[in-house]
């Protein structure tokens, strides 16, 4: 009985983890000030 | 104490070896996206190309044509489109401006793409365009899906507004990174004038006015890093037509532009390096990460097992009750 409980918290941690980093995903960031270019650049 | 810690064990057995497929079938589809802010440039050149003369209205060969391409994510704009769209959405606001040889612009080409971004896939909304006019792309247009699969896609090719399969051709290796390559073949295609002309008065529908129309065919080629669908290296054989109208002076066709379009060295170099880091960082999501979790549960779930079977051993020592010595009576 202990050896399950034990399973059911590993298994339950787990899920727990990925649904928090999936469901936090990642940040949208802001539109880039640089233009689109009509000069050749030097250097990428 | 030894049945606690194969307890203790157990749950972290199991956490690790839970992680593993959830890291690759549920996290990964759903982490792995292209980030809305995105900004790349790339330059691209066509060397000993043939360009029209729009003075002369003659194609002469020319050292160098120069092509600068920009995608710029609009963040605010996918931010719009999600609302609606219900999925993480990518916009991107790109140019594709050629320069002569004299440094003159040759044309001047925008376009909106909208995308999934996560499989890539087109997103149809209001602001999809090409030079000005609204398209309704299918296929993928720059990028290819994380995992490329060995088949092929379809590709949107922007100047004839059509989409077509880009073939996969085979395995290769680029500069030591191992790459599926595609290619796609346009036919002779007539296709519209751009908005932009590179003389100043001309328009397309001064030039549509003359009865001349523009046709375009192109052998597209990409060398695609499979595991981030980035393309490491791409070229075109690219040729375009005047045909027919009063505009030639009696000639049937005169060459626009023809030439092999290549990246230029300096961003072959610094897109390889880009695609590099980025694959190592979906591999570790895809592969590095799920093996090594199943592996340390497989682990931690012997050790697990083994300290429990060594605490439930019938030859070790048990504890002994001490009894109190008992009175003696005399």
């Amino acid at each position: 009985m202990r050896a399950l409980i034990a399973a059911a918290t590993g298994l339950a941690v787990a899920l727990a983890l990925v649904l928090t980093i999936t469901a936090m995903g990642s940040p949208a960031g802001k539109t880039s000030p640089k233009p689109l270019l009509t000069t050749v650049p030097s250097h990428p | 104490m030894r049945r606690k810690a194969s307890l203790i064990l157990l749950a972290l057995a199991v956490f690790f070896a839970a992680l593993s497929p959830l890291m690759r079938w549920y996290a990964f589809p759903r982490l792995a996206k292209i980030p809305a802010d995105q900004y790349q440039d790339m330059v691209l050149e066509a060397k000993d190309a043939t360009l029209l003369d729009y003075g002369t209205m003659k194609a002469k060969k020319v050292d160098k044509v120069t092509i600068v391409q920009t995608l710029k994510g609009n963040v605010e704009a996918s931010e719009k489109i999600e609302k609606t769209a219900g999925r993480d959405v990518v916009v991107w606001d790109g140019l594709s401006y050629v320069q002569g040889p004299d440094g003159k612009m040759v044309s001047k080409f925008p376009e909106r793409y909208i995308f999934d971004a996560h499989t890539q896939e087109p997103v149809h909304a209001t602001g999809e365009m090409v030079d000005g006019n609204p398209v309704k792309r299918e296929g993928i247009e720059f990028k290819w899906p994380f995992l490329t699969e060995k088949r092929d896609y379809e590709y949107f090719d922007a100047q004839a507004r059509i989409t077509a399969p880009i073939h996969y051709e085979g395995e290769r290796d680029f500069r030591g990174v191992n790459v599926y390559y595609f290619e796609q073949t346009i036919p002779w295609t007539k296709v519209p004038f751009p908005k932009i002309m590179p003389v100043e008065g001309i328009t397309p529908e001064s030039v549509a006015k003359t009865g001349t129309t523009r046709w375009y065919t192109t052998v597209r080629r990409f060398w695609v890093e499979p595991t981030t669908g980035a393309p490491v290296y791409g070229e075109e054989i690219h040729k375009e037509e005047l045909r027919g109208g009063t505009l030639l002076g009696g000639r049937e066709k005169v060459t626009a532009f023809a030439g092999h379009v290549k990246m230029r060295e300096d961003y072959i170099r610094s897109t390889v390096d880009l695609v590099k880091s980025q694959r190592l960082l979906v591999l570790l999501m895809t592969s590095y990460l799920p093996w090594g979790f199943l592996i340390l549960g497989a682990g931690l779930l012997s050790l697990s097992l083994y300290l429990e079977a060594r605490s439930r051993r019938p030859g070790d020592p048990t504890p002994t009750e001490t009894r109190e010595p008992e009175p003696v009576s005399a």
